[in-house]
């Protein structure tokens, strides 16, 4: 009697300290993820800053920028013209310090190099030094937030439409390998060798020159049409082409790739079992196919979401496309550091939140995956 | 044997499953004959390379994508199940009526499923159960095959390789098909493991009937399920017949050097080897394709050996017309 009613206890003592210890592992793993991934987007935004500011030569630049501007316009001030040069000297150096002090140039680069990486972590994305949002404001904050509306209808429509409608004709294909339809997707893959802007090109030329049937570029007509409905349309039809071109660019190689993975895939023992137990082939696919490679899927389908942030410059920049990708590539060019450290920044904490939490989805759908397990 | 007698379950007619390769035309399956009453139990023996796992794969129609010819006749109940068009032939013979338990079952199970589902699935799509009934039956064959019952809800990675296979068998029987292909069933297995299995094959005979195809290499362990033994070599059957009778006098000179490589237990003699290696499947003699290798060799060897009846026995050689 005394062992029956001892063992139910015992047994659930077992479990709490089972339980424990799969909080502590769990919770280990945690911090110490956490951790290693903050350290990687320190490093990754302190490299960013460096190369921005390419290692303190920008600051060069930007100081014979500012003694230029300033020398030239008080030398061709008529009211300045007649004070004795000393003086005027005296003036130019006087307002050059006054200039490179508002710009924070004469503060030491480490300096602002260590301020830029703590503004950048804390999310505090600052002023940029040239650049204004079309609304004219400097805030980093707002020129990201203007244009990241447009490169997420952009890069979502035709990124999104792209990966499902590749694994679902992939899908189809491999289980028809070596057909007529299969064979013409192999033979059509090297069309992704040319870049979108290029297929944006020719369809500019073709829709917009010659059939003159979709806008050359932009996003709304000028002036925008009034009314939700009728503002829609008008942005579906700036849409199609740069969203075609994005996704004939990558069409048949997206197809290629997820065929080729799921032919590896469908070889596997228990695919061809699951062929003799005679199951329909919608079950094939989607429980012995599908299912067993769905942590590859979602890693891949996850970095797609965050690789939509950066944009798609160029073709961004051929479709006139008011995009973050274009921002961006006019922040590099403008040395506007504050712009390109801001973007980075996003990405870099984005990238990092995805990487932490696939390794949970992953113990989710892979039942031989636990969590802080090695 | 009559091929209208009515305990008749399976009747193979020259059957051929030839692969194309890069060094040519792989006969695997050249023209197999043989057939198997209901309950009964036919080991396939034969050496590595000779064709029988693709035997396997020609009777449930799982053909790998470089076939070059796949004919010939598979009646089943009587009816010829080679001429259904695929989709039937999914639907009425693959675990309907003839089930496979695969040579590895480490990876034959679907690695993210738990095998309880896995052994289920088949009831649901053959029989038309719910799932609450396909998991009940599912539980009985892990009853008849020695699985716990609670395994239902683990993941083929928390078991045993002997477990594993269990799982397999419990998967092919669960739709009570007629006839099972055990495709070298226990060839991963160690020495009590495989004897344990064996031990459930024979108890699923005797309790459920089933009949069942074992393709082997392995006659100590096969001997005791045996009801009729076929020889395989190169391709082709070249002996079929009792096992009674079988074992007691092997009629190929293949069959007797094959049993005289076998070590015994109560015998001093040293167990023989066959010289020689098994003709290239791709490269195959003319006439008879163990003359190369067999002591007997006579000049009518070159010809095409007659299969010669001896009782109930069928063996393909000259010696014995």
């Amino acid at each position: 009697m005394a062992v029956v009613a001892q063992s139910p206890s015992e047994n659930a003592g077992a479990k709490v300290s089972l339980r424990n210890s799969t909080f502590l592992r769990v919770s280990r793993y945690v911090v110490v993820r956490l951790l290693t991934l903050f350290a990687t987007v320190v490093v990754g935004v302190y490299l960013t800053i460096m190369i921005a500011n390419m290692g303190g030569y920008v600051d060069q630049i930007m100081r014979s920028q500012v003694r230029d501007t300033i020398t030239q316009k008080i030398a061709l001030n008529p009211a300045m013209q007649k004070l004795d040069p000393a003086v005027r000297k005296q003036l130019i150096e006087e307002t050059i310090t006054q200039e490179e002090e508002r710009l924070g140039l004469n503060v030491p680069l480490a300096v602002r190099n260590a301020r830029y990486l703590t503004n950048a972590l804390t999310l505090n994305l600052g002023r940029a030094i040239n650049m204004t949002s079309d609304a004219g404001s400097k805030q980093v904050r707002l020129i990201i937030l203007e244009r990241l509306p447009a490169t997420l209808l952009l890069m979502g429509s035709s990124q999104l439409f792209l990966f499902f409608a590749s694994i679902f004709l992939a899908l189809g294909l491999s289980r028809r390998y070596g057909n007529f339809w299969d064979k013409l997707v192999v033979a059509l893959s090297p069309t992704s060798a040319v870049p979108a802007w290029f297929y944006g090109i020719f369809l500019i030329l073709i829709f917009a020159a010659i059939f003159q049937i979709l806008p050359f570029g932009g996003m709304v007509d000028s002036p925008p049409p009034s009314g939700t409905l009728a503002y829609s349309l008008n942005l579906l039809k700036h849409l199609i082409l740069p969203a075609s071109s994005l996704v004939i660019s990558s069409f048949f190689l997206s197809i290629y790739n997820y065929r080729t993975f799921f032919l590896i895939y469908s070889s596997e023992d228990y695919v061809e079992m699951a062929k003799a137990k005679g199951l329909p082939a919608r079950d094939i696919e989607s429980r012995y196919i599908l299912r067993p490679t769905l942590p590859n899927i979602i890693t891949n389908f996850a970095l797609l979401i965050i690789t939509l942030w950066t944009g798609a410059t160029i073709t961004e920049t051929v479709f006139l496309w008011p995009g973050l990708g274009r921002t961006l590539y006019r922040a590099i060019g403008l040395y506007d550091i504050p712009i390109i450290v801001g973007s980075t920044i996003i990405y870099a904490y984005l990238l990092a939140m995805t990487v932490f939490l696939l390794d949970f989805v992953y113990a989710l759908v892979d039942p031989r995956v636990k969590i802080g397990e090695n | 044997m009559n091929p209208t007698s009515a305990t008749q379950l399976l009747h193979v007619e020259d059957l051929v499953l030839h692969f194309r390769t890069g060094n040519g035309t792989v006969q695997a399956v050249d023209g197999v004959d043989f057939d198997l009453d209901a309950n009964r139990a036919v080991v396939i023996l034969g050496e590595s390379g000779c064709g029988k796992s693709s035997l396997a794969k020609a009777m449930l129609r799982l053909l790998p994508r470089n076939v070059e010819s796949y004919s010939g006749k598979v009646f089943l109940h009587g009816a010829d199940v080679m001429t259904l068009d695929e989709e039937e032939f999914r639907h009425n013979v693959r675990w309907a009526a003839m089930s496979l338990v695969p040579q590895a079952a480490m990876n034959a199970l679907n690695p993210v499923l738990r095998v309880g589902e896995q052994v289920a699935e088949p009831a649901m799509v053959h029989l038309g159960v719910s799932k609450a009934e396909a998991f009940l039956q599912a539980r009985r064959m892990f009853q008849h095959v020695g699985v716990p019952e609670d395994f239902l809800s683990r993941y083929p990675f928390e078991l045993s390789g002997g477990m594993r296979q269990r799982v397999a068998l419990a998967m092919a029987l669960v739709t009570s098909p007629a006839l099972i292909v055990l495709d070298e069933p226990t060839s991963a297995l160690d020495l009590l493991t495989q004897a344990n299995i064996m031990n459930v094959l024979k108890r699923i005979k005797h309790e459920l009937g089933t009949s069942f195809i074992l393709i082997t290499h392995d006659i100590a362990t096969s001997s005791e399920l045996a009801d009729e033994v076929a020889i395989m070599y190169a391709g082709q059957i070249v002996e079929v017949g009792e096992a009674r009778d079988f074992f007691s006098e092997p009629l190929h000179p293949y069959s007797q050097m094959l049993m005289a490589s076998v070590p015994r237990l109560r015998s001093d003699s040293d167990p023989m080897f066959i010289t020689g290696q098994p003709p290239s499947l791709v490269n195959l003699p003319e006439g008879c394709r163990f003359a190369a290798r067999c002591p007997f060799r006579m000049e009518k060897c070159g010809g095409e050996p007659p299969v010669v009846r001896r009782g109930n026995r069928k063996v393909k050689c000259w010696l014995h017309v």
